[in-house]
């Protein structure tokens, strides 16, 4: 990369640890225009940051707040380098996402979407307030590598404990099942019957990135 | 002491006859006496038999006019869906379907959603248990007000974009919260607590605290105080420590600690201020009256020395949480060591 590129990727990584959508978005345009792959902009620039912010959000500290700032620079200029009717590739995996049937703080899960797909993981989200079965058949459809499970409340505790089982019925046991949430992270990961408790969303991006590289 | 004396006695850093124990029991009240969560929380008569069976169940130190966080937002215009044993949750914000904040009044807690049943709720726990038992009120904090009012996403992105709209959002919350606090007050509360889950380090960084919130919590506390209130109390969910060098400024007293604050640190960072917690709110619905006692022991003697200090849990007792662990917090305090 010459000089002035990386100067431009510099000040791509900045503005995006800096929450700045539309510097992001502008700094994005003028790296096109520069003639950069867009792949280069990704792991060069989208990466880095999500890296870079990885390391100042540790399980002491981490705000919501820098992380959703960041999250939606990052999905404005996916959207300025995929337009609607250009799927967003993905080079990991894909993840299906949910909040059960019952909780519909789902701020979690938008955080940890944001997350994955700004570390090149395919989401697929279920929403809140999701039925057990509903976010089965998604991961029927999808065969997802992970599926993720965001709880604020105690009450879906019963329904996360469903979710392993019911995989493994339709002959899913081998995806893996991650829960996270202000209510879930209390509890184990055997006491829930999922394979990981993700105490924040880069702490589960670790998880399905070992799972990647064989970790798991 | 009855449990107003021995609140008061904590408060102020007097020796009471035994470490007070406020259960933070609410919706659980509606679980142990049979009747629907859907009803508990739309019912104010209803909400205080509950209260009162509760209180003589465990005989603990305080009861709570208090139905969900979805109160002032509802009697702001949200609409909330109802189940039947679940807490209500907002299905529309007010300020997300087009509604401007100058189009709306601070509600008129007399008659506006469901505040008319909390100080109905509060004006007959008060006339149950008199000068005996501390009824507690609450209201959401500015912060959480405004989220609730517009949703996390949207009102932490208006906080960015345009702050100073975002700073009149809250400073309409705040003047939701005191006239909310002071009606409860007069209908009998002895202290609306100010729940404020939003401005959690979890949520929000330290400075924007600083910035946004701190200044309208410290308004909301200096008016409860002023109107008599026994004790400014606060509860901020999650990892709070950062956050409560801010709590003196506030004006906060009584400060209820997560299970994720270290009682330590939270005493060598408030050294006169009173504190209650932390046990972990799941551990009522999954650990055994044993641990429940274990925990309990553990956290009067980090504060046996010091005082100032009112066992509880870290936040709200889950509403399935099992009897025998809230009897077991309970009787801990009275078997000392």
């Amino acid at each position: 990369m010459d000089s002035p590129t990386h100067d431009m990727m510099d000040v791509l990584v900045q503005a995006l640890l800096d929450g700045d959508r539309s510097l992001s978005v502008s700094e994005i345009k003028r790296l096109l225009a520069a003639g950069v792959a867009i792949r280069q902009i990704l792991s060069e620039g989208v990466e880095v940051a999500m890296a870079q912010l990885d390391a100042k959000c540790t399980i002491e500290q981490f705000n919501l707040l820098e992380i959703m700032l960041c999250g939606r620079a990052v999905m404005g200029i996916m959207k300025e380098l995929y337009p609607p009717d250009m799927p967003v590739p993905h080079t990991k995996a894909t993840v299906v996402v949910a909040t059960l049937e019952g909780d519909v703080h789902d701020l979690g899960k938008n955080i940890l979407k944001m997350v994955l797909t700004a570390s090149s993981y395919r989401v697929i989200d279920c929403g809140k307030d999701c039925p057990v079965e509903r976010l089965v058949d998604t991961a029927e459809r999808e065969v997802p590598l992970v599926v993720g499970i965001s709880g604020l409340l105690t009450t879906v505790m019963p329904q996360v404990r469903r979710v392993r089982q019911q995989l493994a019925e339709r002959g899913l046991g081998h995806i893996k099942v991650v829960a996270g949430g202000a209510a879930l992270k209390q509890a184990t990961a055997e006491n829930l019957h999922v394979d990981y408790i993700a105490q924040n969303a880069f702490d589960a991006l670790h998880y399905l990135d070992d799972i990647m590289g064989g970790g798991q | 002491m009855n449990s107003l004396e021995r609140v008061a006695a904590t408060l102020s850093f007097r020796t009471p006859d035994r470490v007070p124990v406020m259960a933070q029991v609410f919706g659980h009240a509606a679980t142990l006496a049979e009747v629907k969560l859907g009803d508990y929380v739309r019912d104010g008569a209803l909400l205080a038999r509950c209260q009162i069976h509760a209180l003589e169940y465990y005989g603990y130190d305080a009861v709570f006019a208090l139905m969900d966080v979805g109160v002032e937002t509802e009697a702001l215009g949200s609409t909330l869906t109802y189940r039947d044993n679940q807490y209500p949750f907002v299905q529309s914000y007010v300020l997300a379907g087009g509604v401007n904040l100058d189009d709306l009044d601070v509600p008129d807690p007399r008659r506006a959603g469901r505040m008319p049943e909390i100080l109905k709720a509060a004006s007959i726990l008060r006339q149950e248990v008199g000068q005996d038992v501390p009824v507690v009120g609450c209201v959401m904090g500015p912060m959480t007000l405004a989220t609730q009012m517009l949703g996390i996403e949207r009102a932490l992105y208006l906080a960015i974009d345009q702050p100073e709209r975002f700073a009149h959002l809250l400073d309409f919350a705040a003047e939701v919260a005191i006239r909310f606090g002071l009606a409860q007050l007069e209908a009998g509360a002895h202290l609306p607590i100010v729940f404020d889950p939003s401005s959690s380090p979890d949520v929000i960084p330290p400075a924007f605290y600083r910035e946004f919130a701190l200044p309208r919590l410290t308004r909301v506390f200096a008016a409860f105080k002023q109107a008599g209130s026994m004790v400014n109390w606060i509860h901020t969910a999650g990892m709070a420590a950062p956050i409560l060098p801010f709590y003196p400024q506030a004006g906060v007293e009584l400060a209820n600690i997560d299970f994720s604050v270290d009682p330590q640190q939270a005493m060598q960072t408030l050294p006169h201020t009173c504190l209650d917690g932390n046990i972990k709110t799941l551990a009522f619905v999954e650990a055994t009256p044993a641990e429940i006692a274990a925990e309990s022991s553990r956290l009067l003697k980090i504060f046996a020395s010091r005082g100032g200090f009112i066992l509880s849990s870290g936040c709200e007792i889950p509403p399935e949480s099992k009897p025998d662990n809230i009897a077991a917090m309970v009787l801990a305090t009275r078997q000392p060591g």
